[in-house]
């Protein structure tokens, strides 16, 4: 630890010590964590790490059950949200959270609005300041457009600004490029690289190495609660990085094993010319795509590419306009999601959270949902016979549960999302869709989410995802597929999809303008 | 048709479902003068107005909860137990010691909050979900209505000049410039709530709770303290309305304003109020209680019996939300991002 004292001594922010414990559970140990003024401060670990709970504590949402946090050498005591703010600390949410109701420029003062002759908003004023504000971030947005209607990326700008507007000198971004298309996040590095100009301390949580290497100054790799690294930008690389956050050597479960695998010459689903219209835009245009029986293909597109509308409509969630789908050389109708199941095309969605898993319910009751029907004997469920099917997929997708009774939401993201691939698995599918299969899923369990689809690949089953990581579409795909507005632009196979070639295909006009 | 035609056309029926409440209300307003000549009389209209004032009164109140996501089923029962209190105050008082006007009043208005902060408690700092927190005060406030006189009704609250217990009645018979005071009441309250709701920190952030409750926490709302006062608000404006009541009729029954939370609802939804909260407005809510009100007292003129009136009420109801619904999906169809809808200050403006 003495040579990370030495690293940089600007601190603004600091934890000192700081223990958080809920219930039995100790969700952090003793973390000591600095922030550096003007500089990145990457914060790293797999999901469960501690990451979070760190940020809820620094942001005033939570507090430390011991230890304490000091800020330009004066200890706070943060009782909730509005403390952190008056101490300058902003923290932009994963989970984004602007008001869709109200407008740009009441998200960016909501809370704190500019006020005239004592009682009234000043709501010019706002619209200025607020307007000075998104410009600096080049991103202009009109004051008076509803939140509700902005893309992701323009709902972050919104809450950059609104932090930049109250005089943050501490930004945390937390996973602020999970939901946004390539880019997009190349304009929020620009932003970022502003404010640290600016001197704004930037704390950065991601998943994503390549980003965090890009981007970072100053590096903290957590681990069970526990600060486990700590390094400067330049004494550290990818090897360094995940060595720390998983404890093993780096390169383990990293490769394919998707060329072992050979795929059936058999077609497994066959669909032509599918269109999806979505808020009057042409959301898929004319779609083709066969994929063979045990063949693994991705999607690779950026947001709003249609991958998402593709597969929904394949599922039988979205209404197609025009389109047919053909499943082992019969054509199937695929109008509802009933339809599609019975055909056997199951959809794993992107977000699990919304679309995936009912919290209320075990894990035991999310696993067996779609499948309750096949363990019913007279209007009644057999309980033993589900437990024991469950018990069975739950034990061949590995998720680590102690006990299936308690509820789902006690299971980490990527054990969540194991839950709902499960249920999926259980009805025997005979093709899988997933969108997005590892959306905010640490790297232990995405190489075990990889293994257990080239393992069911290899069982027989087709597999069609969409990603918008393009090393996940290296990782996982026998067969790449590029989708831009809507159409197929490219095709890749495993040992072609290099980085640059899927993104340039992706982009047409970045490689038109470059 | 072409590209562009057609969404000029969206965009008129767009506006049309927007302008619905005052189109029906002008419909209405014309049908029933053609209907029944005497329907557009300075008399008739009074009456009409006064008839309004309640429903809006209640309506203005109920919107600030609904908009911040919640709902209260209590107005009704806080409406009979305010007049009540002042009815028992001034006939009976409190260990033989007659209350006066002025005291009797601010003990109703106070009963009224007491119930509201009791409806916010339950929501804001026990999470109760409203549906059930404010049915439970329903019964409570209606109970104690009831047991404040063992069931009987408060007579003579006109009060005798000799006692100078007179003034009561002002309240509810008096006008101003040829207006019924409770018409002005309205007039002012929904003003005053107009602005609120538009244009000060407060009413912004009962837009936010509605809206995402979660994201105007970590906005650094304090929600709770918002759910709070929306309540408190929603009560002092039933207590007004059962004041208002028990004026004009110069007595007071533990039975009054039993199921009025039904009709000040019913103006919330009909002015383009979301239920799930975050939108609408005030002038909405406003024009939605003349709708009900023009509804009810045209349909007696024209003599539709009472139990026909109840069924058109429903289907009127049924309708407004069905065309919400509507609209909501056609501005989803013109709008090519995500179909949220603001909060629709269009509606302010009315």
């Amino acid at each position: 630890m003495n040579d990370a004292r030495a690293l940089g001594e600007d601190v603004v922010l600091e934890s000192r010590a700081v223990t958080k414990r809920y219930g039995a559970t100790v969700a952090l140990r003793e973390v000591t964590f600095r922030v550096r003024r003007g500089a990145v401060n990457v914060l790293i670990g797999e999901n469960g790490a501690g990451k979070s709970t760190l940020m809820r504590l620094l942001a005033g949402a939570e507090q430390p059950t011991s230890g304490e946090i000091w800020k330009d050498g004066r200890r706070l005591e943060m009782r909730s949200p509005r403390d952190a703010a008056a101490a300058s600390i902003a923290i932009v949410h994963q989970e984004l959270a602007v008001i869709e109701n109200l407008d740009v420029a009441e998200n960016i003062f909501a809370g704190r609005e500019l006020v005239r002759s004592a009682v009234l908003v000043d709501r010019r004023r706002e619209e200025v300041r607020g307007a000075a504000a998104l410009r600096e971030l080049g991103k202009p947005l009109a004051m008076r457009g509803v939140a509700g209607d902005l893309s992701l990326g323009n709902r972050q700008v919104v809450e950059v600004a609104r932090s930049l507007e109250c005089g943050a000198q501490v930004l945390i971004l937390d996973e602020p490029t999970s939901a946004l298309s390539a880019t997009e996040a190349a304009s929020l590095f620009r932003v970022i690289g502003d404010l640290k100009a600016r001197g704004v301390a930037i704390v950065y949580i991601s998943h994503r190495l390549n980003e965090l290497l890009h981007l970072g100054d100053f590096f903290t790799v957590m681990r069970d609660g526990r600060v486990v690294g700590e390094g400067v930008r330049g004494g550290v690389d990818r090897a360094w990085i995940v060595e720390r956050m998983s404890g093993r050597a780096a390169g383990e479960g990293e490769t394919s094993d998707g060329g072992a695998r050979v795929a059936s010459d058999e077609p497994m689903l066959e669909v032509s010319g599918v269109s999806v219209r979505s808020g009057g835009r042409l959301m898929v245009a004319g779609v083709e795509v066969t994929v063979r029986a045990g063949e693994i293909v991705g999607i690779y597109g950026l947001l709003g590419a249609g991958r998402t509308e593709f597969l929904e409509a394949l599922a039988g969630l979205r209404r197609m306009d025009a389109g047919a789908v053909r499943l082992g050389g019969r054509a199937v109708s695929v109008r509802s999601v009933p339809e599609a199941l019975a055909a056997g095309i199951t959809l794993v969605p992107e977000d699990r959270q919304r679309d995936g898993l009912v919290p209320e319910l075990s894990i035991r009751e999310n696993i067996s949902l779609s499948s309750l029907g096949t363990f019913a004997r007279g209007g009644w469920v057999r309980r033993r016979a589900e437990a024991a099917r469950v018990r069975e997929v739950a034990a061949q997708m590995r998720i680590a549960a102690d006990d299936l009774e308690l509820p789902v939401t006690t299971l980490s993201g990527g054990n969540q999302q194991k839950v709902v691939l499960a249920r999926c698995l259980m009805r025997r599918p005979r093709v899988l869709l997933m969108d997005e299969p590892t959306r905010g899923v640490d790297v232990g369990a995405k190489t075990e989410i990889y293994r257990t689809l080239h393992a069911l690949a290899g069982s027989g089953l087709s597999v069609l995802f969409a990603t918008s990581e393009i090393e996940e579409a290296r990782l996982l795909a026998d067969r790449v597929l590029v989708m831009t507005e809507g159409r197929f632009v490219a095709e890749f196979s495993a040992a072609d999809a290099t980085d640059e070639a899927l993104f340039a295909a992706a982009c047409p006009r970045i490689e038109a303008a470059g | 048709m072409s590209e562009r035609s057609q969404s000029r056309f969206g965009t008129v029926v767009l506006l049309l479902l927007k302008l619905r409440a005052v189109l029906v209300l002008g419909i209405l307003l014309l049908a029933f003068s053609i209907l029944t000549p005497s329907f557009l009389t300075a008399n008739n209209l009074s009456i009409l107005a006064k008839h309004v004032a309640i429903s809006a009164i209640l309506a203005v109140g109920m919107t600030f909860v609904v908009l911040a996501g919640g709902i209260d089923l209590s107005v009704g029962s806080v409406a009979g137990l305010a007049g009540m209190v002042a009815g028992g105050l001034l006939t009976v008082g409190i260990g033989g010691h007659l209350a006066g006007v002025v005291v009797s009043v601010a003990a109703a208005l106070g009963v009224s909050v007491a119930v509201g902060l009791l409806n916010g408690l339950l929501v804001s700092e026990l999470g109760v979900a409203p549906f059930i927190a404010t049915l439970g005060t329903l019964y409570i406030a209606r109970g104690a209505a009831l047991l404040l006189s063992q069931g009987k009704t408060f007579p003579n609250l006109a009060g005798t000049a000799a006692r100078g217990s007179t003034g009561f009645s002002t309240l509810g018979q008096s006008f101003l410039l040829g207006v019924p005071l409770p018409v002005w009441l309205m007039i002012a309250i929904a003003g005053v709530a107009t602005v609120v709701a538009a244009r000060t920190p407060f009413g912004r952030h009962v837009y936010a709770v509605g809206g995402n409750e979660r994201a105007a926490r970590l906005a650094g709302i304090r929600v709770e303290r918002v759910k709070l006062l929306t309540y408190c608000f929603s009560g002092v404006c039933a207590g007004l309305v059962g004041l208002i009541i028990a004026s004009q009729l110069e007595s007071a029954h533990p039975a009054t304003g039993e199921s009025f939370e039904l009709n000040a609802i019913a103006a919330v939804v009909l002015g383009g109020t979301s239920l799930m909260g975050g939108r609408g407005s005030i002038g909405g809510s406003l024009i939605g209680a003349f709708v009900i009100g023009v509804l009810a007292d045209g349909l007696v003129m024209i003599g539709v019996s009472e139990f026909w009136q109840i069924v058109i009420k429903g289907v009127v109801i049924v309708m407004a939300v069905t065309v919400d619904q509507m609209q909501t999906k056609l501005q989803s169809r013109m709008t090519p991002a995500a179909p949220r809808g603001g909060r629709d200050r269009a509606q302010v403006a009315v």
